[in-house]
């Protein structure tokens, strides 16, 4: 009997996102943008999904008069990630 | 990239493997850095040499250009700070053993006029080589963790080769650890910028 995978990370955008997240200490939403080559609306809209289940931090200021969004995985998210990813080998019977 | 797509696990698989992939390839390094503290070490040296045989009352301050190369060095880390887009956890350590080395180095500077100690190439030599082989090792760019074994390898040879010869090897240390490695990383940046435009 397999596990559901987690509904939050098994979309195509939210998955890449925390996939870059857990690489890295804290992301810029242009780099995320860049690299996923999402639309930042799009974008906008998983991040908002992704902080609100609480995997991921997002803090806005300005940086040269310009808005400047930084995301930040939690350890909620990296524990998710981490579920996800056994699951994900459980599915696909992959032995590590 | 669409938001809902439906995800075999095998893609879902291939797009986590992929997007660590994209993270890891990102190192960002312009080597300015480097190109500006090789440039400065194998000057310094060079000078101190050629004061040796000249007497030329100010050249005996040339080392004091090391402290003034802080200040664009600190310009240098906001502004690829800034354009980076992200912070690493690498980058934060790698950071730290450049900052340790930093102080070790002004520290070995004291001590060396402190304690009157004149030959003192293989000392400096050794600390050249800490911090470039543990980025190099660290971000697996072969050209510095060469400069780290060359640095190390010159320590050794500059015991035996007397003051004011051994400046030649401080060149030459400073020549493989950061200006060879900071013109190859240069190119590297230029020509990806280049594909990005």
């Amino acid at each position: 009997m397999f596990k559901d995978l987690n509904p939050i990370l098994h979309s195509q955008l939210r998955l890449a996102v925390v996939s870059l997240l857990i690489t890295v200490k804290e992301a810029e939403f242009t780099y995320l943008r860049e690299k996923t080559n999402a639309t930042a609306g799009n974008l906008s809209v998983q991040i908002n999904k992704l902080k609100e289940a609480g995997y991921i931090d997002v803090t806005k200021s300005f940086k040269d008069n310009y808005p400047l969004t930084i995301c930040k995985i939690t350890p909620q998210g990296v524990h998710a990630f981490e579920e996800y990813v056994k699951d994900l080998q459980a599915y696909l019977n992959i032995k590590k | 990239m669409e938001n809902e797509q439906t995800l075999t696990g095998e893609q879902s698989l291939e797009l986590i493997t992929s997007m660590i992939n994209r993270a890891k390839n990102d190192y960002y390094d312009t080597g300015i850095s480097a190109l500006l503290w090789g440039s400065v070490i194998i000057f310094c040296s060079l000078a101190t040499y050629a004061n040796h045989y000249l007497q030329w009352a100010p050249l005996n301050y040339i080392w004091f250009l090391t402290t003034a190369a802080v200040v664009p060095q600190v310009i240098i880390s906001i502004r690829e700070a800034k354009s980076r887009g992200y912070k690493s956890y690498q980058s934060d350590l790698i950071g730290g053993v450049w900052l340790s080395y930093a102080i070790a180095i002004f520290l070995f500077s004291y001590l060396a006029y402190a304690l009157n100690i004149v030959h003192d190439a293989p000392i400096y030599l050794t600390l050249f080589g800490i911090p470039t082989f543990a980025t190099g090792y660290g971000r697996r760019f072969m050209p510095m963790i060469i400069g780290g074994l060359a640095c190390w390898g010159l320590a050794i040879l500059a015991v035996y080769i007397p003051y004011p010869n051994a400046l030649f090897l401080m060149a030459g240390g400073a020549l493989m650890a950061w200006f060879i490695p900071g013109l190859l990383l240069r190119r590297c940046y230029l020509k990806a910028k280049s594909q990005h435009v």
